[in-house]
């Protein structure tokens, strides 16, 4: 079984014997006090959601989180927003990690260094340096709602690159991208063919690993979103923890379950692999 | 009571439901150098891992000097082994990962550095004192790790396959230097290894495994000259086998393709009609024109194959495929493919095999 | 034989035999492919850091001048910094115990395999849950109404009354942990795998107990992982906002929170003073990240 965001697990011979009694007990007790960590503020969130209605368990505050005027035209604007950023992502990460991989290995450390960059620059400091940087002629972007929201998906795939990057070039690594381009070549194939037809299908895990993280990153993204004035899923919540009682539980813990399905899916087609 | 220095006794190990090793019996004597020999998954290295300790028998016992030490821990054997992939502590020199052992039995730090510096004298590295694992070669990490396991006065030295990892030139290099260590130590040592060449060359005695259980144990001598099974003789050096039919047992008559063979011994047990198979050794077969030998033998030259010091023949007997080899020689004359021609070998080259 | 001399004039000349010998059509060619990552980075990444350090420079009645940077020392911004920096000097810390030793418990504790899986699954879950719905979900079990918070009234505790509050130095460190442990757990995962067997049964061959062998070699070997995520911890704690933010509503004496209230409006009254401050943020999360990858590379020397 292989995990998505680390690399995969190298098969061992079978354990001689299990660790000392000792350890294992060690073990099951950090395990546990962990598990109730975390497991505390998810519990306590869905009891929350489910007493909306005075004295009995009910799912009254998912029907009013759903009812709510504002929730779908938020929620399905981050779904837009979301996919938008991950096909930029997409098409700019693959071209470019197979080209470096390929043609260019010295360009190599300039590229990963400006895939970290994500980490080096924190989202309030990068949406400040982007309202002043877009909000004055000639680069005024941020005139209307929509040409924001342009920048903001452009910002959220450039936030998106060092996951990408990493993704798909752990892919290209896996799959000897010089070996098959070499072979695709001396059959005729141009570079466009090349990448449509032997790249992007071969990467398909890949690409997909570094698109549901996006994905999760993007949907409930906040800090930009806010101080862009955007009506995506991040400001909305935070409003709505602002002004209602019980919707803010529902909400929790369905962002929870969108977030566990994309790191599931994740963790489920990266286990589909068969190594050959 | 056993005889021997170190001796595994009915050693058997089971894994779930599978047998890795079975009814191991072996007596090795002090100063004795014995290869486990065969192929993947024969139980070599597990039988190994359970003289160190990292696998506990599922019955059978280990005694080391009269000691039964089958149930002490592996931190208590005082064995030393060597790793197939050295394993060299990354985050130390290599003068402190040769002292490891002594430093974890609390001894003074000047006898640590006294005997440090015998060993890697040894090996002829002690300029490399302070270098880190991950700036030396393979080879020169196997020796590190050589020396680290010798370090600590072990009774008995383990090595697992210690060369697979390395160039073919540098293990024939090497398994002479671990040789001749071990000979000038006077350590008693077992030495796992699938590389048939290897064992040969380097032991006293051999203990060939397949299936987890042994075959035939022997000097390499005996092992290649008088191997008693067909996986022993296939498995050292290469043979030519088939299945042939005895004819008269009193005289060692037997028959191939309706050809007659006689074999020198071996058929002490068995009736005419029989089958059995027999087994001859390329080298011990050659041309007619060479040299006239009790069997004779029609056949036709399919390929001839240049191997440096050697020259193999390949030629088909009847509906059988057997090689020749012959020494390489430049004034050699050697038929051509397709001629037909006549082979010949003693009757005792003729190995009658236990099935 | 390199490739290249299979296809005399083909375009895909090995990159190894150096960039000196291929035509200056191919260089320029070369570079078009990675013309639009560049582009981009450079629009959406990195001009706008720069923007901000140019203004950074800008004094209150134009011109350059350095007297931004010195006042960062002013009370507001320290009392910010400060908070920031305890706060992600604690998480860190914590967060790298405790992850470490669940990721231990996991990986090399003897749990069943599932534990392992599920485990990984849940901590990439953990350290993308920040943000709203964390907070939210804290609010619910330690906030003044919240669930914990009742159960310890049940037992006559009252948190609030004795001094506890979620939305203090005390509250947003257990909340930022939520997503700190997974974040080291998910790093020391790979690390631990990376321990390789061998090396314990040669230790132990060679007369260590267990113990010693986590002492001279297992801890040294992965020391320079730990401190490297720990410090990949602090910067993540240093620069998050979101969590912040939906927990105290932006009232909360912290370096981010500070620079979101500047973007909102001028509250440090001096904009070139705002610039400084995020700029103050770049550098010490630019310090962190080298210090990191410094740590990885030697820890992946060692653990391959």
């Amino acid at each position: 079984m292989t995990i998505s965001t680390g690399p995969p697990i190298t098969a061992k011979t079978p354990a001689a014997e299990a660790p000392p009694k000792g350890n294992r007990l060690w073990a099951w007790l950090i395990f546990l006090m962990g598990a109730l960590y975390f497991m505390l503020p998810l519990a306590a969130t869905f009891y929350w959601s489910l007493r909306a209605e005075k004295g009995r368990f009910g799912f009254e505050a998912y029907r009013r989180l759903f009812a709510d005027a504002n929730f779908m035209p938020a929620f399905s604007e981050s779904i837009v927003n979301a996919i938008a950023a991950i096909f930029l992502s997409l098409l700019i990460i693959v071209p470019t990690a197979y080209w470096v991989r390929l043609r260019m290995p010295r360009l190599r450390p300039v590229v990963e260094f400006i895939t970290l960059l994500p980490f080096v620059i924190p989202a309030v400091v990068l949406v400040f340096g982007i309202i002043r940087l877009y909000s004055r002629p000639p680069l005024l972007l941020t005139a209307t709602y929509d040409s924001s929201r342009v920048l903001l998906v452009c910002v959220y795939a450039a936030l998106s690159f060092p996951y990408m990057f990493r993704s798909v070039d752990n892919g290209l690594r896996a799959i000897d991208v010089r070996a098959l381009t070499e072979a695709a070549q001396s059959l005729g194939a141009n570079w466009i063919t090349i990448l449509r037809e032997v790249i992007f299908p071969n990467l398909r895990v890949a690409t997909l690993s570094g698109a549901l993280l996006t994905f999760a990153i993007v949907l409930g993204e906040l800090t930009i979103a806010l101080y862009m004035a955007q009506k995506t899923l991040g400001p909305y919540m935070a409003n709505l923890t602002r002004s209602k009682v019980y919707e803010p539980s529902a909400m929790a813990i369905v962002a929870f379950a969108i977030t566990w399905v994309a790191m599931g899916m994740i963790a489920y087609i990266s286990r589909e692999r068969k190594q050959p | 009571m056993s005889g021997g220095f170190l001796s595994l006794e009915g050693v058997r190990k089971e894994f779930g439901g599978f047998v890795a090793v079975d009814r191991f019996n072996l007596e090795v004597a002090q100063g004795e150098f014995v290869s486990f020999l065969g192929p993947s998954g024969c139980g070599k290295t597990t039988t190994l891992r359970i003289v160190a300790g990292f696998e506990q028998p599922t019955s059978g016992a280990i005694r080391l000097a009269g000691k039964d030490v089958t149930s002490t821990k592996p931190n208590e054997r005082n064995i030393g082994m060597v790793f197939q992939s050295y394993a060299l502590f990354p985050n130390m020199t290599v003068g402190r990962n040769v002292g490891f052992g002594l430093k974890v039995r609390r001894t003074p730090k000047d006898e640590i550095e006294a005997r440090v510096h015998e060993m890697l004298d040894l090996i002829q590295m002690r300029h490399l004192e302070k270098r880190y694992p991950y700036q030396l070669s393979g080879g020169q990490q196997q020796r590190v790790a050589l020396a680290r396991a010798l370090a600590i006065h072990p009774q008995v030295l383990l090595l697992d396959e210690p060369l697979s990892a390395l160039d073919a030139k540098i293990r024939v290099q090497l398994r002479a230097e671990i040789r001749a260590i071990q000979r000038k130590l006077g350590i008693t040592a077992i030495y796992v290894t699938h590389d048939q060449e290897e064992a040969l060359s380097i032991s006293d005695r051999i203990v060939v495994m397949y299936e987890g259980r042994i075959e035939q144990v022997g000097s390499p001598f005996e092992i290649y000259n008088f191997p008693t099974t067909a996986f022993v003789a296939s498995f050292v050096g290469t043979l030519n086998t088939t299945a042939a039919e005895v004819v008269d047992q009193a005289t060692h008559l037997l028959q191939i393709d309706g050809v007659q063979l006689q074999a020198a011994e071996g058929l002490d047990d068995r009736q005419k009609g029989d089958k059995v198979t027999i087994a001859i050794r390329p080298e011990r077969l050659n041309f007619v024109s060479q040299e006239r030998k009790a069997n004779i033998l029609d056949c036709t030259v399919e390929n001839i194959t240049f191997l440096g010091s050697v020259v193999r023949v390949q030629v088909s007997v009847g509906s059988n495929r057997f090689y020749m080899d012959t020494f390489n020689n430049p004034f050699l004359e050697l038929p051509k493919i397709g001629d037909k021609d006549q082979v010949t070998c003693s009757r005792e080259a003729v190995l009658v095999l236990r099935q | 034989m390199s490739k290249s001399s299979l296809y005399p004039d083909s375009r895909f000349a090995d990159p190894a035999e150096g960039g000196a010998k291929r035509s200056p059509q191919l260089h320029i060619g070369n570079w078009l492919g990675v013309l639009p990552f560049f582009v981009f980075s450079g629009l959406f990444l990195i001009a706008p850091t720069l923007i901000l350090a140019y203004r950074s420079f800008e004094g209150l009645n134009g011109g350059q001048t350095l007297d931004n940077y010195r006042l960062l020392t002013s009370p507001a911004v320290i009392n910010s910094y400060g908070m920031s920096i305890r706060i992600s000097l604690t998480t860190a810390i914590l967060g790298g115990l405790f992850g470490f030793l669940i990721a231990w418990a996991v990986s090399l504790g003897g749990l069943p395999r599932p534990f392992r899986t599920t485990s990984t699954t849940f901590s990439g879950v953990a350290s993308n849950f920040a943000g709203v719905p964390l907070a939210a979900a804290f609010v619910f079990t330690l906030g003044r109404v919240g669930v914990v918070t009742a159960l310890f009234e049940v037992f006559g505790v009252n948190l609030y009354k004795s001094g506890f509050s979620l939305y203090s130095f005390t509250g947003l460190t257990l909340v930022y942990l939520f997503f700190q442990i997974p974040l080291m757990v998910l790093v020391m995962l790979p690390a631990l795998d990376g321990l390789k067997r061998d090396w314990l049964e040669a230790a132990e061959n060679l007369g260590a107990t267990p113990g010693q062998y986590w002492r001279h070699v297992a801890l040294p070997v992965l020391m320079p992982s730990i401190l490297g995520t720990m410090i990949l911890l602090f910067g993540n704690s240093f620069g998050a906002h979101a969590t912040a933010y939906a927990l105290t509503g932006g009232l909360f004496p912290l370096a981010t929170l500070l620079i979101g209230q500047q973007i909102s409006g001028d509250v440090l009254h001096n904009p070139g003073l705002g610039y400084a401050v995020a700029m103050g943020m770049v550098i010490i999360m630019a310090f962190s990240i080298l210090i990191y990858s410094i740590l990885q590379r030697r820890s992946e020397r060692w653990l391959g």
